[in-house]
């Protein structure tokens, strides 16, 4: 019966011109298996602007996947361009050709870096699925798709998300063969389904030294106790349903879970003495985070990159390992009075004065010096908003962890990167906003009222009388994991998923297009047989955003923006000018509060010696704008 | 055990045939007898392959060279020495086995030999020592070093007590090439002697948007990559008298003969911007790769970036019993150890540690150098102050690097540096002893006539026709070149001259590089129970002292993996007859010896378990207090270490 009404629908959207070709649903998280069927029926689907890219394997042996959308026909890669001669004799073939994505400005977007942040799983789903239905239907998202190269990523952690998904662990860090305990077995002891229900669920049993009582509005939910607090109340503990496999006396001590991945990046990742400070045997020890490495670097036209983690409904933008003070003062102005004010307006935020006036920003500054606390917002003139933030500690001024993945990419690779933490519990639920120190217990009362009439109340199990093999008597049931923590699926899901859609097609909108905008030859000499012709072309980045951030082309593997002249080698002499000219940098549209205009576009001259009449072409090749060419005409 | 206890039954028969000398007692009952001690012998003799059967008694023997034939007046190429590896290992199959730990960004296998007796115990278990080559790819001398070390414990197990011993007892590690198809393509293909040193991640070293699009090639077909040279009218440079050298004008500012210029490595203008070679292969140096020290200018992209140092270095994790490491280099002849600087200090100050303190002399560092060089040339002493945890670490390692500088001869220690280097995460991150040896150099030993320690022009262009007998330069010569013309080529030396050895000297360095990893291997640390003695005080108590040692100069474990915490600390164990008690002895308080002091004197034997770190050339004393019933009792003491192996001693109690 589904299947009919599926079927039907469907036709009449193909009829009505939309063209959402694999239909997508949010009513419940896709996991790991789901989301890979989807990105290989989109793959499928979609030939023409999709590719699907395994960049890895997980520990586990799970593929990493990556969803390339570009329209694969439109952009040049330089080295199809550029004649290459007398190559050496060995002909190694390490250079592998480039593809017409690569050619293009690059934006990047992951979810699930810890295997229980699956709704920016699903955030990248929704992503694609605007992207690839709009095409040829919605000029702007026509245009996007045509003019840059997105990379999407749902899930950097594959078997972290099938383990919370799939298998109701609640796994952060990735998987990983290893014996915790050293008990000679390895992940012989993590949960279990205790009551045969299916589910991993939670088990409370009366205990004297526990830590949780029962909330006295609704005795299902379960109040944590402050460390020294003191209760009149029953005392309940409550654990995982789990139990002691191995006989050790310890239950779940050597589950499947490896380490958090998002500390494992090379940015920040040694303590000041020296010594590991982040997780793994070194950074980008971990497969997951070494795939992800590889697949950055070798694709440097990126220069937009989200990574989605859950929860809190506020955006970090870097530094966290340091403060702002490695941060480039222009950098940081695009991030907050462009990025930051974005994000804000997106989420009904209330925005710093000195992000709508942005003039007065000195007075703003004097006006903290009275009175904030903060030394790092004194100098940027303004504290951040709710939705805005570092992760750095500025309250006492220390790092919020090391290598952290982010900062890795804004610092060593030169990309405005953001981490979101999707959903927020005060706000997410709809017509509810809850505040002060038992927001959390408030939401949780509320929320299970919600689910009972949503989904039929499968998300919080009732608590059940069960006896525990090694605790005796008790009771199962409580939130499955997999629905707290993360965004209810359904129109709480769907309404983060629209938000967060509109902020990436902003940021993408934003990206730079380096355009030859003319190439005029002037013959100023016929005499000889051959023509010296004189040429004058004016390269412009058209796009909003500089091709790269302050310091980006001093990176190393980053470089500036460069413009070929291109013609028969053996009939064109170069006279002046070198066959390809650096341009530096060539600033956006978009005006930077604070700084003055830079230049974005750049003229340069070339003059040269042309035997008969072989065509010119001038390539201008930016390495995160793009690359363009133009014939040039002579007169 | 087992071969030792034939070879002395067989060292016992051979000195029992001495009798056959005399003819008058070949009595009818000797003819049987020695039928009966023949057919022992034999039965004795069918041991497996491995028995020390074949012991040299004199040095100038037969030690095993053309058992397995291989010649160490060459270079091989990768397929061609893989291939002899595997073959040898197949020839000492209970000593050694090949595997690979993974492959190169070209798909070449990274083949590493574990040589250890595995009848006396897993390698896993024992002690180990790590030794890789050519991590740049040009520098191949470390294939060959690697290769001989191999070579020579496998061929020469059965003829040779040194290394039968340390072959039975620890673990070889040996990987003797790292960057792989550098190494493949610098043997095989013209080059320079300076590339390819990276890994083949491509790079845009000219930050045009074309990645390694040209490299350096063999212009004119000869085989050799030498250097490219423009005729010049306001050139700097002219031809030597002889014709085989590009030499400055100097003091001749209006010299009127034939004038150039230097243009750089031969090749051409691949990708037609005017430029040459300003774009080779190869992508980061992968000896700033290692992830202790790593930034991101030296050894971008990211730390461990390359497959053919990630599957090192795994390898390495994968194998926590590594003691100590050895990375070889080419140039300059230097040992290279890490000492991790606590304060900078200003040169000349008065160093502290072994040479501080009450009573011990005083002045500066070159000072006390000179002291000891009066009597020992190759005596080393550092100037850097360390750490007060990892004093001891340095004060081993300038004993090793000291006797190092002996066996190598013509080597200097010096510190090695940080920055995502090899050694410094083996040390650092592993916690092993490591040591980078630049190999090779200025042939000065065999060149410099004036003794002013150096080689000039001069002398080295007589070192090439003397010593080389004219084999290994490239004369200067003309050639058309497609993009600049009428150019000349040469004046360079050819591979394996300058920067790897030439042909009469690859088994030299091999060799004593050979010796030097082995007396390594030889200073690991070995605990031995000393001595127990036993002091009656009356009423059944005793004193028992025992006294545990380690002789060697490298500690149980280094200070740096005692920072790691990498393994648990040695155990002194006093096990005791049913009748024998140990009674408590509180831990802080000291015993104290009037005619001693506090100097040496004995520790307190707490319990029957005491966990403590017996350090290099080391002595310690634990004092227990025994209570014996009636009869005769015994003690044992029982001290094991990780690295360290184990002894015991066991001492009966009279009445």
């Amino acid at each position: 019966m589904r299947h009919i009404l599926i079927f039907t629908c469907s036709c009449a959207l193909y009829l009505a011109g939309f063209s959402q070709k694999v239909p997508v649903s949010f009513d419940r998280f896709h996991g790991f298996n789901g989301t890979e069927n989807y990105l290989k029926e989109v793959a499928r689907a979609y030939p023409e602007i999709t590719e699907l890219k395994v960049i890895g394997e997980s520990g586990m042996g799970r593929p990493l996947s990556v969803l390339i959308i570009s329209n694969k026909k439109t952009g040049t890669a330089l080295d199809r361009l550029i004649e290459l001669r007398n190559p050496r004799s060995e002909n190694v073939k390490n250079v592998p050709p480039m593809k017409n994505h690569q050619a293009k400005p690059g934006h990047w977007i992951c979810g699930a870096t810890h295997g229980n942040e699956y709704t920016g799983t699903e955030v990248c789903i929704y992503i694609i699925d605007k992207l690839v239905s709009g095409y040829g239907t919605d000029s702007e998202i026509t245009a996007l798709v045509d003019q840059n190269a997105f990379y999407i990523c749902p899930m950097v952690n594959p078997d972290g998300v099938f383990n919370s998904v799939e298998k109701d662990f609640s796994q952060r860090g990735n998987t990983r063969l290893a014996d915790d305990d050293k008990d000679g077995k390895v992940n012989e002891d993590g949960y279990d389904d205790l009551d045969g229900d299916g589910r991993i669920a939670w088990f409370r049993y009366k205990d004297s030294k526990g830590n949780y009582v029962q909330d006295e509005v609704d005795p299902r939910v379960m109040v944590r106790l402050g460390e020294k607090e003191k209760t009149d109340k029953i005392r309940w503990s409550m654990i995982r349903e789990d139990r002691d496999n191995d006989g050790d006396g310890k239950r779940g001590e050597d589950g499947e879970q490896g380490f958090d991945l998002n500390r494992n990046y090379p940015e920040g990742w040694w303590n000041d003495e020296g010594y590991q400070g982040g997780t793994g045997d070194f950074p980008t020890s971990a497969p997951e985070v070494q795939a992800m490495a590889e697949f950055l670097v070798t694709h440097p036209n990126i220069l937009m990159a989200q990574f989605f983690h859950t929860s809190g409904g506020f955006t970090y933008r870097p530094m966290g390992v340091t403060s702002d003070a490695t941060m480039h003062p222009k950098d940081i102005a695009m991030y907050d009075l462009i990025l930051g004010k974005k994000y804000a307006e997106l989420m009904g935020d209330d925005m710093p004065k000195a992000w709508m006036y942005p003039d007065s920003i000195e007075s703003y500054k004097a006006e903290l010096k009275k009175t904030s606390k903060n030394k790092f917002a004194i100098v940027r003139g303004y504290e951040m908003p709710e939705t805005w933030v570092v992760s750095y500690n500025e309250k006492e001024d220390k790092r919020y962890g090391f290598g952290l993945q982010s900062d890795w990419a804004y610092q060593q690779l030169g990309m405005f990167s953001v981490t979101t933490e999707l959903f927020n519990y005060r706000k997410d639920l709809p017509e509810y906003t809850f505040t002060g120190d038992d927001a959390w217990i408030k939401f949780q009362r509320a929320a299970i009222k919600y689910q009972e009439k949503k989904a039929g109340g499968e998300w919080f199990r009732e608590w059940k009388s069960f006896k525990h093999p090694d605790l005796g008597e008790g009771e199962t049931g409580g939130w499955l994991p997999q629905f707290s923590g993360n965004a209810f699926p359904g129109e709480i899901l769907e309404k983060i998923c629209e938000t967060h859609w509109q902020y990436e097609k902003y940021r993408a909108g934003l990206l730079p297009h380096v355009v030859v905008k003319l190439a005029k030859g002037k013959v100023i000499d016929n005499s000889g047989g051959d023509r010296l012709i004189e040429i004058n072309a004016t390269i412009e980045n058209t796009g909003q955003f500089p091709t790269q951030v302050a310091r980006g082309a001093d990176l190393p593997g980053n470089r500036q923006d460069v413009a070929w002249l291109i013609g028969d080698r053996d009939k064109v002499t170069f006279i002046q000018g070198m066959a390809n000219q650096k341009l530096g940098v060539l600033a956006g549209k978009m005006p930077v509060p604070g700084y003055p205009s830079g230049k974005s576009t750049a003229e340069v001259k070339w003059l040269v010696r042309v035997k008969g009449n072989v065509p010119l072409k001038v390539a201008a090749s930016s390495q995160k704008g793009g690359t363009s060419i133009l014939e040039v005409t002579v007169n | 055990m087992k071969n030792q206890y034939k070879l002395r039954i067989l060292n016992h028969f051979n000195h029992f045939n001495h009798f056959n000398h005399f003819n008058h007692f070949n009595h009818a009952y000797i003819a049987p007898l020695r039928v009966l001690l023949t057919l022992i012998l034999v039965l004795v003799l069918t041991v497996p392959a491995t028995a020390q059967s074949k012991l040299q008694q004199s040095a100038g023997g037969y030690h095993g060279e053309l058992d397995f034939p291989w010649s160490w007046k060459r270079y091989y190429s990768y397929a061609e020495w893989t291939q002899m590896m595997k073959d040898v290992a197949k020839k000492y199959p209970d000593l050694a086995i090949v595997e690979s730990i993974g492959k190169s960004q070209m798909g070449r296998d990274q083949f590493l030999i574990t040589i250890t007796n595995q009848k006396t115990g897993d390698h896993a278990q024992k002690p180990a020592m790590w030794v890789d080559g050519a991590i740049h790819g040009n520098e191949v001398n470390g294939v060959t070093c690697s290769l001989y070390l191999m070579w020579y414990l496998l061929t020469r197990y059965d003829y040779d007590k040194y290394v039968y011993d340390m072959v039975n007892k620890y673990t070889f590690y040996i990987l003797p090439g790292l960057n792989v198809d550098a190494n493949a393509s610098y043997v095989e293909f013209p080059n320079t002697e300076n590339n390819p040193r990276e890994p083949y991640r491509p790079e845009d070293d000219d930050g045009d948007g074309l990645y390694d699009e040209d490299q350096t090639e063999d212009v004119d077909g000869d085989g050799e990559l030498s250097t490219m040279y423009v005729v010049d009218p306001k050139g700097e440079l002219k031809l030597s008298t002889d014709k085989r050298r590009f030499i400055s004008i100097g003091d001749e500012p209006d010299y009127p003969g034939m004038r150039f210029r230097r243009f750089g490595s031969e090749g051409f203008d691949n990708d037609g911007d005017g430029l040459i070679n300003e774009d080779d292969i190869g992508g980061p140096d992968p000896n700033r790769n290692y992830p202790y020290g790593w930034n991101l200018r030296d050894g971008n992209p990211y730390p461990m970036s390359e497959p053919v140092t990630r599957n090192a270095f795994n390898a390495m994790l994968a194998r926590p019993n590594i003691f100590a490491s050895f990375h070889y280099h080419n140039t300059g002849r230097l040992i290279m150890f890490s000492a991790p600087q606590a304060v900078p200090q200003p040169p000349g100050q008065q160093i502290q540690g072994q040479q501080g303190g009450y009573g011990q002399p005083r002045g500066t560092v070159q000072e006390r150098l000179a002291e000891m060089r009066k009597t020992d040339k190759y005596a080393q002493l550092f100037d850097r102050r360390v750490a007060r945890e990892f004093q001891h670490d340095l004060d081993v390692q300038t004993k090793i690097v000291s006797k190092g500088a002996y066996i190598l001869k013509d080597y200097t220690p010096t510190f090695s540096g940080l920055s995502g280097q090899t050694q410094a995460a083996s040390y650092n991150m592993l916690g092993a002893y490591s040591y980078l040896i630049e190999l090779w150099g200025s042939p000065t030993t065999e060149a410099d006539i004036n003794n002013d320690n150096r080689v000039s022009d001069e002398e080295y262009m007589q070192w090439l026709d003397l010593d080389l007998t004219g084999d290994g330069w490239i004369l200067p010569h003309q050639v058309k070149h497609p993009d600049l013309g009428e150019i000349w080529i040469g004046g360079s030396g050819k591979k394996h001259v300058g920067r790897t050895p030439p042909s009469r000297y690859i088994e030299q360095e091999a060799d004593r590089q050979a010796h030097f990893v082995l007396y390594c291997v030889s200073q690991f640390p070995q605990v031995k129970v000393d001595d127990i003695t036993l002091t009656p005080i009356g009423d059944g108590l005793f004193w028992a002292d025992v006294t545990i040692k380690n002789e060697k100069t490298y500690p149980t474990a280094s200070d740096r993996s005692k920072k790691l915490e990498k393994y648990p600390k040695d155990k002194l164990v006093l096990m005791t007859s049913d009748d024998v008690k140990i009674l408590p002895l509180d831990g802080k308080l000291p015993f104290v010896d009037p005619t001693q002091g506090f100097r040496n004197a004995p520790k307190p034997g707490t319990g029957r378990e005491i966990q403590l770190w017996l350090n290099g050339s080391d002595s310690q004393t634990y004092r227990y207090l025994i209570k014996k019933g009636g009869g005769k009792g015994w003690v044992e003491a029982v001290i094991t270490s990780e690295r360290g192996g184990k002894d015991s001693k066991r001492l009966t109690i009279d009445d």
